[in-house]
């Protein structure tokens, strides 16, 4: 079994001064193994703050990162599953299900996981996963003024992955679960 | 019995291989006796309370099935698998990154956690035993007792060790199933045909068909009609079969969960028996206890481990005194090496085929508290306190006294601590075990004795663990022997008596005699049996060894003739008690004018008191084993004072003569110093009798020959004398250790002893001290007459050379006798000796003129 936690979009010190007090207590060392991070850190510091969380860190470059040496999409493969991580803002219309499906089948993935809308969203499609885990601080998007911050924790185990969704609502933390299971083993068999 | 005879052989064979007690038990025949001998797995759970101890099978396969729906319920309640829990409501509080410790992520966690680290261990256990333990089956069953066991009892969590513990359960219970395998194939139509035999109630059928299963394994047809007629009755097979097969009959009380022997169970039954093992199920020795860093239901303020841990020291300081100082001398806490065995019941010390044995004889042993008197006391050494707790020490014991010579041949604790930690392999476990059953009735003795010492504020709760208890220095009084109980040592009481009146003496004496005498005995018997069991090699004078242990056996032999005289009678050693005590008392009066044997007596009183306060059990034969020394010592210097004629008197020798009745029975206890240690330990207990810092032998001079100059008021005689005889102590001293055979022949001993050893330490030191006594009492009587200081040199010189002359005559003698000795051993050392013996003289010769030059 294994922990992946996927946020990003976090705007820090643009748009929003740090983490959310109660997301910051939650995420503690030593439980989660990778981190998959949709860009938009913006500073460095936010970098170094994810890897007290887990060193395993994996980030796409955001139209806003200061660091240019992010990759624009990245994939790696964590048990059966293979992920693939992009910002989303390369991919028009944003947060389009479709454009995103096309992105998924490029990048030949099983979980496509994506930001830059700031709204937390999870389509199983085509016998994979879409998520975007929003904005982990709460910043405001080009869309839209009225986010809530959430970022999504991802239980991989074996032909399952568990979906948690952290969202602060009214300052407090709402959990949502979200179960996919993965029909085939062939796409992954390469 | 016709049908018994082909399956004996094959459960004798089976037990064998899996050295069940009926090979290496001591006292097989006793637990041959016992029910399930050969299922260890089953003995093992009634001795540790997991099974009743009845007759009726039912019973045990009702608590069996119990014990395994206890298992079975909390394994259901603590396998947490957080996926799987989805449906609970709580999604805020059970995922993963909740911070509720209740939680079945953080339940989940928290198991991951102690997972990993049982894991670390169970990879390293028995790694050269791969068959069994390294199978993956076996290790997730360990992994899963253990969790479990450290989720039930969080007040102990998982220390590494504990894994130790429970394999060997898990091992005999696999061992055992894999017997009972063997049992069925030989009674294979009993374990099958059971069921149908009662539910046709036709005999004829079963009749054919054993017929038709036996013939193979017979082999004239005549026994193979009489064998399947007299097996199918079950009432008429050996009784332990008929158990067996009860035990596994798959039908009986509580149906299949019932069968005690079971493959499928055997995780169940392997976590009870651990669990029983830990919990101690109601006795005193819980192992769990040696694991728990807090402090125990004890009062004394330490951790359990720690205290079981000095218990063995203690007991070991009423076995073996002088091991024992020589242990504390040199700083080795009983728990760096006790914590290792304790925890893991000597694991780590023997093989799993001999430690099953010891753990055979552990836990045969009752685990209930013995003794009545602890509760209003408040607290015993716990790990004692039974009959269990008692072996277990007792076998520590016996471990320690195994390695006995090598490790007083060690020099630091470094050196001493690797050989205790690197038990030696090769091992005869029968005699460990036989020496540690004679040790457990000691061990429980002490204990009962401790329970009435120990408090109150003997201990101080120090904070430090490793700084309490047995870094005791060796002058103060140790409160935690149960021997200070007695009021008074021999010695102590002896010279307080010769200062008192006669009848004081006498009724004191007579009241200690018949205890101590017991004492002694008791402990004589170990030594010898110690003696006896392991002559192990020394590796200090591995040429020397030879020699003297040979000498020592005959010494032990006349010891051990003595033992039987004494246990015939108390009577003559109360003669002996008495006879030197008259011409002591006589030497007392004699001197009481003179203020030179005033000096004597009192310095040597004082000698014998710090004496005794010094070693730590005062009624211990080891505790006057320095003063017999002295005594030796004494009577030895005094002899050649005689010889010399220089003013002592025929009281003097009259003393001597005591003494030397004395000195003859005195040898006795320092008879078991071993060999190769003798010079070491000699030093030791001169320097505890005395109480000075043996190193410095001008010291040394000083109290033995000094004294009484001091005393006299000639400090400039006293101090020119000291700083010659110390100079000529130092290089004694070595000369002794070079050549203590041949100083030995030369000593001024005519005597009747045997040259063991200790004796061999003792006529060393007395030829060497003649010297200072010579000195001074010729000094003395020399400064008495005219304070003339070169008078006393003269005299000084010429009584030196006397001396010599005394020596080198004594020297003659034995070169003459070289080829003809009785002690032929001896041979070999007697040309390297004499040599250097020869040398040294002819240096002392040249002192000595110079001195009586001036």
């Amino acid at each position: 079994m294994v922990l992946v936690l996927a946020l990003g979009d976090l705007h820090i010190s643009h748009r929003a001064p740090d983490l959310p007090a109660k997301f910051k207590s939650m995420l503690v060392p030593g439980k989660i193994q990778h981190i998959i991070c949709t860009g938009n850190l913006c500073i460095k510091e936010v970098h170094d703050y994810l890897r007290t969380i887990c060193p395993d860190l994996h980030i796409a470059r955001g139209e806003y990162d200061e660091e240019t040496r992010y990759p624009e999409t990245k994939t790696l493969t964590i048990g059966q599953f293979k992920l693939g991580v992009c910002h989303g803002h390369q991919v028009i219309p944003w947060g389009d299900l479709d454009s995103l499906a096309m992105l998924q089948r490029q990048l030949d993935v099983d979980i496509l996981v994506t930001g830059h809308t700031h709204q937390f969203t999870a389509y199983k499609h085509e016998a994979g996963v879409v998520i975007n885990p929003g904005s982990a601080t709460g910043a405001y998007s080009s869309i839209t003024y009225d986010v809530n911050p959430s970022f999504v924790l991802m239980d991989i185990d074996a032909l399952r992955v568990v979906v948690y969704v952290y969202e602060l609502i009214d300052g407090e933390v709402k959990v949502d679960k979200i179960d996919f299971k993965k029909t085939t083993t062939t796409q992954v068999a390469h | 019995m016709r049908p018994a005879a082909p399956i004996e052989p094959t459960l004798t064979e089976y037990s064998s291989v899996d050295s069940s007690p009926t090979r290496l038990n001591p006292e097989g025949s006793a637990s041959d006796n016992r029910r399930f001998a050969d299922f260890r797995g089953v003995r093992w759970r009634i001795d540790l309370g997991i099974l009743p101890d009845s007759s009726s099978i039912y019973d045990l396969r009702r608590v069996t099935a119990d014990s395994r729906r206890r298992y079975a319920g909390l394994r259901r309640r603590l396998l947490t698998d957080p996926q799987n829990g989805s449906n609970s409501p709580g999604l805020v509080m059970d995922n993963p990154l909740s911070q509720n410790p209740d939680s079945m992520w953080g339940r989940f966690f928290r198991n991951a956690e102690l997972e990993r680290m049982v894991d670390q261990d169970l990879s390293r256990l028995y790694p050269e035993h791969g068959s069994y333990f390294q199978t993956p089956g076996c290790q997730s069953m360990l992994r899963r007792i253990l969790l479990f066991w450290c989720l039930i009892h969080p007040e102990y969590g998982y220390r590494q060790g504990m894994h130790e513990l429970l394999a060997p359960l898990l091992y005999i219970l696999h061992a055992d199933v894999g017997h009972l395998s063997e049992v069925r194939k030989l009674y294979e139509d009993h374990f099958i045909d059971k069921f149908d035999g009662v539910s046709f109630h036709e005999s004829d059928l079963t009749y054919n068909f054993d017929f038709k299963k036996f013939p193979e394994s017979v082999d004239d047809g005549i026994d193979s009609q009489i064998s399947p007629l007299k097996v199918s009755n079950l009432d008429e097979l050996d009784p332990r079969i008929q158990d067996i097969i009860l035990l596994s009959d798959a039908y009986g009380a509580e149906g299949e969960l019932g069968i005690v022997l079971s493959e499928k169970f055997m995780e169940h039954d392997a976590y009870s028996m651990f669990d029983g093992l830990m919990s101690g199920a109601g006795g005193t020795v819980a192992m769990a206890e040696f694991f728990s860093p807090s402090l125990g239901g004890s009062h004394t303020g330490l951790p359990p481990v720690i205290e079981a841990s000095s218990a063995l020291y203690h007991l070991l300081s009423t076995v073996d005194a002088s091991l024992y100082s020589h242990l504390v001398e040199l700083g080795v806490e009983p728990q760096y090496f006790a914590l290792r065995w304790l925890r893991v019941l000597f694991g780590r010390e023997f093989s799993l085929e001999d430690l099953l044995v010891i753990w055979d004889q552990i836990f045969v042993c009752d685990n209930t508290k013995l003794n009545k008197c602890s509760d209003d006391v408040g607290s015993s050494v716990g790990v004692l306190s039974s009959a269990r707790g008692a072996f277990i020490s007792a076998i520590a014991v016996s471990m320690i006294l195994h390695m006995r010579s090598s490790l007083l041949a060690t020099e630091n604790a470094t050196s001493c601590l690797q050989r205790l930690l690197n038990f030696p392999s090769n091992i005869n476990l029968k005699k460990i075990l036989v020496k540690a059953k004679s040790l457990q009735v000691l061990a429980l003795d002490v204990n009962n004795l401790t329970t009435l010492l120990v408090h109150p504020g003997s201990f101080e709760p120090s904070k430090s663990v490793v700084v309490r208890g047995h870094s005791l220095s060796l002058n103060c009084i140790s409160p935690r022997t149960p021997l200070s109980l007695v009021p008074e040592s021999y010695w102590e009481g002896k010279w307080r008596d010769l200062n008192k009146a006669e009848e004081l003496k006498q009724s004191s004496s007579d009241k200690q005699v018949p205890d101590r005498k017991k004492d002694w005995s008791e402990k004589v018997r170990f030594s010898l049996s110690r003696t006896e069991s392991a002559p192990s090699p020394s590796k200090v004078d591995s040429s020397k060894k030879d020699p003297k242990l040979c000498v020592r056996r005959n010494l032990l032999e006349d010891l051990s003739r003595q033992l039987g005289l004494e246990e015939g009678s108390e009577k003559l050693r109360c003669n002996e008690d008495l006879g030197p005590k008259d011409p002591t008392s006589m030497y007392v009066e004699v001197y009481g004018q003179d203020c030179i044997g005033k000096n004597n007596s009192s310095t040597v009183e004082e000698r014998c008191l710090s004496g005794n306060a010094g070693s730590e059990e005062s009624n211990s034969i080891f505790s006057d084993s320095p003063s017999p020394n002295d005594d030796e010592n004494q009577s030895e210097r005094s002899s050649v004072a005689t010889n010399l004629s220089v003013d002592e008197n025929e009281d003097e020798s009259n003393n001597v003569e005591s003494r030397r009745m004395h000195v003859e029975e005195s040898p006795l206890p320092v008879s078991d110093s071993p060999e190769d240690a003798s010079w070491k330990s000699g030093l030791n207990r001169d320097s505890v009798g005395k109480t000075t810092a043996r190193l410095d032998s001008s010291e040394d001079v000083s109290l033995k020959s000094g004294q009484n100059n001091d005393i006299m008021g000639k400090p400039v005689a006293a101090f020119k004398e000291r700083k010659l005889l110390s100079g000529k102590f130092q290089w004694f001293w070595k000369f002794g250790r070079n050549s203590g055979e041949g100083t030995s022949e030369r000593g001024v001993s005519e005597a009747i002893k045997a040259p063991n050893s200790g004796n061999d330490q003792s006529n060393t030191d007395a030829s060497l001290t003649v010297n200072g006594s010579n000195s001074s009492s010729v000094s003395s009587k020399g400064d008495a007459v005219d304070q003339n200081v070169m008078i006393t040199l003269r005299n000084l010189g010429q009584s030196m050379f006397e001396n010599i002359q005394v020596i080198e005559s004594t020297f003659q003698q034995e070169r003459g006798q070289v080829g003809s000795l009785e002690n032929f051993s001896k041979n070999v050392l007697v040309g390297k000796g004499q040599v250097t013996a020869m040398s040294a003289l002819k240096e002392l010769r040249k002192i000595s003129n110079l001195l009586s030059e001036m």
